[in-house]
């Protein structure tokens, strides 16, 4: 099942209707959004953190801090940026606190005159089947955990929950060009992981 | 040479875009004549497409949810539709 976050975009006048209410503190619409964002927020942690007990924690925050603030929500971007924000800062808060746990080098651009002067082969065709493994699904998520917070986050952000680089450069507060290279470095350094991964275990 | 570095500049911008909207013509016309470039942008959409297909959306746990909406101090609307039927 892929994860469809496009919907969002079409549910935006609901969540502005329902947005309006919660700051009134009533209390359905309040649980409406709660409802509408709790598993997007999970899998976001989740992904995050590559922890469960983070993602339930980064989950409550996020929420609780919802109650508190939502009446200081602007509607300067979209409800849902806004409450990405919240989670993604708590998130990395939570990360950094425990950094020697995670990787902290930084990647290079990718090489495109060795891209031409080497001998490149193709991949064969995709077998979705093979991949969908428990085994290979253990190792793509190993992957995407060894890269650097700062491209791990992009990545989730704008390819796995499909925000775009203007949401994803205002939650994380950098430039758009700035998501756009970490988001293209991210991906090569996903890409030679799944080249190594190709080699060994003949999986694609 | 140095039209080759900037052509390389975009194709490094296209790279971070959204990877189904087609690059411009130069990048395109690229594409078509050196194979070596075509493999490669290929192998960086299939890389993000096997991440997307397998990352399923993990359901929100039952006992996370329930604790949730208890320290919110909200009902879940969800299970008051299916507590009514
Ligand atoms: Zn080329």
């Amino acid at each position: 099942m892929l994860l469809n976050y496009v919907v969002l975009e079409s549910n935006n006048k609901k969540e502005q209707e329902l947005v309006s209410k919660a700051k009134q503190r009533d209390k359905n619409a309040l649980s409406q959004l709660v409802s509408l964002y709790s598993k997007r927020i999970y899998h976001l942690g989740l992904r995050l953190t590559g922890n469960e007990q983070d993602a339930e924690d980064i989950l409550q925050e996020t929420f609780l801090i919802m109650l508190k603030k939502i009446n200081q929500f602007r509607g300067k971007s979209t409800f849902y940026t806004w409450l990405y924000r919240i989670a993604v800062n708590i998130g990395l808060s939570k990360i950094q606190s425990k950094k020697m746990k995670y990787h902290h080098f930084s990647i290079d651009d990718l090489d495109i005159e060795k891209i031409h002067s080497e001998h490149i082969h193709e991949w064969p065709k995709l077998d979705f089947k093979n991949v969908s493994t428990k085994h290979f699904k253990k190792k793509l998520d190993d992957a995407l955990e060894e890269l650097p917070e700062i491209y791990r986050t992009v990545f989730i952000l704008r390819d796995l929950h499909e925000l775009s680089t203007e949401e994803t450069s205002k939650i994380l507060q950098i430039t758009s060009s700035n998501t756009k290279i970490r988001l293209m470095r991210a991906r090569n350094f996903l890409k030679e992981k799944l080249e190594n991964l190709v080699k060994t275990e003949g999986l694609i | 040479m140095s039209g080759n570095k900037e052509l390389f500049k975009k194709v490094c911008d296209f790279l971070g875009c959204d990877l189904n909207s087609p690059p411009c013509q130069e990048i395109k016309e690229h594409l078509k004549k050196c194979h070596n470039c075509e493999i490669f942008v290929d192998k960086i959409k299939k890389t993000v497409e096997i991440y997307k297909k397998v990352d399923e959306c993990d359901s929100l746990p039952e006992n996370v949810s329930k604790k949730l909406y208890a320290i919110l101090n909200l009902k879940n609307p969800d299970e008051s539709i299916t507590n009514t039927n």
